[in-house]
């Protein structure tokens, strides 16, 4: 905003803000900060009572003993073959279906996005059962295209594409389709390349959902050589006997690919998101 | 892990690819020297996973055209997983399943009747209550793999502290008064920050009727046909147990519907004593290194009153290879087997050879004594409401009421009554 | 989202049509958008509204998922009428939206104001923010009930050192809600922030140069530039915060079960509980049509009221 204040009690004001904006990171920090002095603590320590803030041993070593007890690698490894196949299916499917409710006009158009629209509204314990039976009539369980054919469809992901596509000039498009190009060809060559921003940030969601996916994984996944991170973390936390040392160590080793991508991608979110016309 | 993606893709891409799978599954079963796959579900903590890979390594190798996967499941998750595959017609071959909840498989004939893989004479090898327990309408639908039961551990340390010895038999066992004595002396010494707590969590309300049938109560009436509950005995049992969250006895956060595990609390010195199982013990002695234990005998009132657990496994109707299951379960049963699993998970036998001849446990056998001595105080209505195939629908409910009663303060009428109706309705529907 | 009411482009396709001649080029051009969208509304009516549909065969059905389902008319629906816990955990789910929908918002907001101007960091303390959201339901559920359990976590060690508590945080019928209250909070604050903070970031400075010209003050400026223009921003966010809602569950499932007594036991853990643990599928998806035809008409009356609203900003 333009001020219209002195710039001596407008540093203030902005001293006063960052101290509090400070100190709000600091609480949510807090938990983040809070598994990690756990996963490093000695172990006889969790329990003990005391209060000690600060990290009380330096025990890298429950690191390696949590990723020796259990195939996390594994798990990543799955976990990364379905968030990036589902990201590259995901993100293509929702551009193309983004655009056509954006610049076309045809019958059915606007029933089908409220349909698209509600569908984004089910609890999917509502219908997990019957999306099971169908995975299994596929022979799909135990497949990684068991996890990602179903949520392929992202409505939240169709929603954005089309919200930011409508502010695509027409003329561009016209000025095409007189030169002659296939529709495809504008699709391609046109309206791809003006949509980066949207593009970066459906990778980012996509990703970060299908990452942190877990009531679906949950029931299609049952052989444990297809476990997924989250899978793996529900196991860790539902055995009987807590560890609490491990199950921080792979909780936080599980947040590490989310938050190199959200580092790095942070303005592209953002002007992604901005790019949506949300204004 | 890329091969295995390659493959299932290529897989998935032929349309006939299951259906090819499955019959070949199906011939494989009549050709024992073909490679046969099972898959088996079970939960369990790190002792009894170890002790099934065992057996199973071992059928393996004695039969090596099998593999046996085993599937584990949290327990949270477990019949929800296993009700979602059997919909689905995908459950797998075996399964692991507590004697509570047998009868709704059998009832739903989600799992197979095993009588044609046995002979007329092998019931007779096993106890006669957890056998009752695995049949249905005279059939078996499972064989009993294992029981547990509960007593009563205490923090060894704590008690000395107090100036408190324990009973050593079990006719001296502690009465209800003198075990809420102890408990009031640990809160008023400080000693631990609560003096006890029950496991009952993780939808085994049922333990709750432990108490119950030391009160002299039952929930069901004798013939199993309608509530026995809003009675005296019981809206006493339901005040008794509801007086531990009222007077502070019990950390607040172990009521049935909480998922605290007690053993935990146990374990670092929270609480002094902790009404628990026997299979507790392999994580109690690993991991309570600060404090000596023991255990003893739970307490009693006008009667003396234990719980049925333990697991049975069962056949699902979707096995490609029934009779390769078959004799897989029967070689996880047999004897030997079953004296190893119990012995390495510390659980306790349910073949009567291994009653009597007796098992020598890896872990604290002294204490496993005690467990073996509480499993004859089980009562058989007990067993036999526990056991009924509708049980599965008493269960949330009981936790429901339960739970409103110690945490909500819902009065103990209130809560008998409440759990009458919902008994009468469960009993009308079915 | 210029708004979610439906802003289409301009008549465009008498243009595409005439434009060449022949009956086939215009059957292939009307053909196209449904060729863009065929490959979604394929996955769509595989995964969606199929098992939908048969969620809503089944809410006639008796059905206890391991035997054959056995038809009982509106049977579930009647009972849903006069069901208590059903009615109770609706409310819960009320309660649950109404006091975490608009804090998220307000709290979003004011982050990303403040995280717009230029600040020492502002970067790193942005990331902070935004860091809960890509915490998957499980690790945040994890963590959470680390942090709040009663007899070792942080919090009540932290309380005891002042003094206070233990406080039950998870066990207590008054704090159970709370506490989850305050985790969800944690997750949605960050994704409200970048979504406002966006929004925010494509507001043209010119705005506000003519409302300082008009000599408008800080808090007025808010007033007329940044918060009508934030309306449909903050309509979106509206919307996709009730729907989180309405849904939450793994939080819950993990931290409390929906205990102690139904404290917090929400429309969908009623739905999942009676699915799985009384094995009531008809019932279960009975609850689930029902649950879905509420979200719909909220949505939809939303739709509307934001609609008429806008035509007079």
């Amino acid at each position: 905003m333009v001020t219209t204040t002195s710039p001596a009690r407008q540093r203030f004001e902005t001293g006063g803000l960052w101290l509090l904006l400070t100190a709000g990171a600091a609480v949510m920090f807090f938990p983040i900060y809070w598994m990690f002095a756990t996963a490093i603590r000695p172990r006889d320590e969790i329990f003990s009572g005391a209060v000690n803030l600060l990290p009380t041993g330096w025990v890298w070593g429950n690191f390696t003993a949590a990723l020796s007890r259990m195939p996390f690698l594994d798990w990543t490894w799955n976990s990364l073959i379905i968030a990036i196949a589902a990201v590259v299916i995901t993100v293509s499917l929702n551009l193309l279906c983004g655009y056509a409710f954006a610049k076309f006009r045809f019958a059915g158009r606007d029933i089908l996005f409220i349909g698209v629209l509600s569908a984004l509204m089910i609890p999917i314990q509502v219908i997990i059962v019957p999306l099971f039976l169908v995975v299994a009539d596929l022979g799909l369980l135990n497949s990684y295209w068991g996890v990602i054919l179903p949520r392929a469809a992202e409505a939240f992901g169709i929603f954005m594409v089309r919200q930011f596509m409508v502010s695509i000039p027409d003329e561009l498009l016209e000025a095409a389709r007189l030169d002659g190009a296939s529709e495809l060809t504008i699709f391609l060559k046109v309206v791809l390349p003006l949509s980066k921003p949207i593009i970066a940030v459906l990778i980012i969601f996509t990703f970060m959902w299908r990452w942190n996916d877990f009531v679906l994984p949950l029931v299609i996944l049952t052989d444990q050589e297809m476990y997924t991170v989250q899978l793996g973390l529900n196991l860790l936390k539902g055995q009987y006997n807590t560890e609490w040392t491990d199950i921080m160590a792979i909780a936080l080793l599980s947040l590490a690919p989310m938050l190199v991508i959200f580092v790095f991608f942070q303005r592209q979110l953002i002007q992604g998101i901005a790019g949506t016309g949300l204004k | 892990m890329t091969q295995t993606f390659d493959r299932r893709t290529i897989l998935k891409a032929g349309l006939g690819a299951s259906a090819g799978l499955m019959v070949t599954g199906r011939v494989n079963s009549s050709l024992a020297q073909s490679p046969v796959r099972l898959t088996m579900a079970v939960w369990g903590g790190k002792a009894e996973v170890e002790a099934y890979n065992q057996v199973i390594a071992k059928y393996q190798a004695a039969n090596p055209n099998v593999s046996i996967r085993l599937d584990v499941i949290p327990f949270g998750q477990f019949y929800q997983q296993l009700d979602t595959r059997l919909a689905g017609r995908q459950a797998p071959d075996l399964f692991r399943v507590t004697y509570q909840q047998v009868g709704r498989y059998a009832l739903g004939k989600a799992a197979i009747d095993l009588s044609q893989f046995i002979d007329s004479g092998y019931s007779a090898a096993f106890t006669p209550s957890v056998w009752s327990a695995v049949n249905y309408q005279g059939k078996p639908y499972a064989l009993p793999h294992h029981t547990d039961t509960f007593a009563l551990f205490y923090n060894a340390d704590m008690l000395a502290q107090a100036g408190v010895t324990v009973p050593t038999s079990l006719d001296q066992a502690w009465t209800w008064e003198r075990f809420i004595q102890v408990a009031k002396l640990l809160k008023e010494k400080s000693i631990g920050s609560y003096p006890f707590a029950m496991s009952w969590q993780n939808s085994a309300v049922h333990r709750w009727m432990i108490y119950l049938y030391q009160h002299g109560g039952q929930l069901l009436n004798n013939d199993l046909t309608a509530p026995q509950i809003n009675t005296p005995a019981g809206i006493e049992t339901i005040a008794w147990t509801q007086s531990w969250f009222k007077e502070g006895l019990v950390p607040p956060s172990t009521s049935v519907k909480s998922a605290e595990p007690v053993q935990n609390l146990f374990a670092n010195g929270t609480v002094a004593m902790m009404l628990n199982g026997n299979w507790q013990i392999p994580f109690v002695n690993q991991q309570m290194t600060k404090f000596k234990w023991g255990v003893t005998y739970l307490p009693r009132d006008v009667a003396m009153a234990d719980d049925l657990g333990g697991t049975c496994v069962a056949i699902s109707r979707d096995s490609k290879s029934p009779e390769v299951a078959a004799d897989f379960l029967k070689f996880l049963v047999n004897e030997e087997n079953m004296r190893d699993y119990i012995s390495a998970a510390q659980f306790l036998p349910v073949r009567k050879s291994l009653v009597e001849g007796g098992v020598q446990y890896a872990l604290r056998p002294d204490e496993m004594k005690v467990f073996v001595e509480q499993t004859k105080t089980i009562p058989q209505h007990l067993v036999s409401t526990v056991v009924l195939p509708t049980w599965g629908k008493f269960n949330p409910k009981l936790a429901d009421e339960l739970d409103l009663a110690f945490t909500s303060g819902q009065s103990p009428e209130q809560t008998a009554q409440n759990i009458e109706a919902h008994v009468k309705n469960i009993l009308l529907s079915s | 989202m210029a708004d979610l009411s439906m802003t289409y482009p301009k008549e465009r396709s008498e243009t595409t049509t005439s434009r060449k001649s022949g009956w086939w080029s215009s059957y292939r051009s009307r053909l196209t958008p449904y060729l863009f969208i065929a490959p979604n509304l394929l996955l769509f009516s595989i995964f969606v509204f199929f098992p939908l549909l048969y969620a809503a065969y089944i809410s006639v059905h008796q059905w206890s998922l391991i035997d054959a389902p056995e038809f009982n008319g509106v049977q579930n629906y009647t009972r849903l009428l006069s069901d208590g816990q059903f009615w109770q955990s609706l409310t819960n789910t009320v309660i649950y939206s109404a006091a975490t929908v608009p804090t998220s918002l307000i709290l979003g907001l004011f982050l990303a104001i403040g995280l717009n101007r230029k600040l020492a960091a502002r970067t790193l303390l942005r990331s902070i923010y935004f860091l809960p959201v890509v915490v998957s339901s499980v690790a945040t559920a994890v963590i959470a009930a680390w942090l709040f359990n009663d007899n070792y976590g942080i919090i009540n060690a932290l309380l005891k050192q002042a003094g206070v508590g233990p406080v039950a945080w998870l066990s207590s019928p008054r704090w159970a809600l709370p506490s989850i209250i305050l985790t969800t909070l944690w997750v949605r604050i960050g994704f409200c922030m970048v979504v406002y903070l966006a929004a925010l970031q494509s507001i043209s400075p010119s705005y506000y140069e003519a409302a300082v010209i008009d000599g408008a003050t800080r808090p007025q400026q808010f007033r007329f530039v940044t918060w009508p223009l934030l309306r449909p921003t903050t309509f979106l966010l509206l919307i996709l915060n009730v729907i989180y809602s309405f849904q939450v569950f793994d939080l819950i499932y993990v931290m409390t079960g929906g205990g102690p007594g139904f404290s917090t036991t929400m429309i969908v853990q009623y739905i999942y509980q009676a699915a799985f643990a009384s094995s009531e599928m008809g019932y279960a998806s009975a609850m689930g049509m029902v649950l879905f035809v509420l979200i719909l008409l909220f949505t939809l009356i939303q739709w509307r009221i934001n609609r008429r609203t806008e035509q007079f900003v």
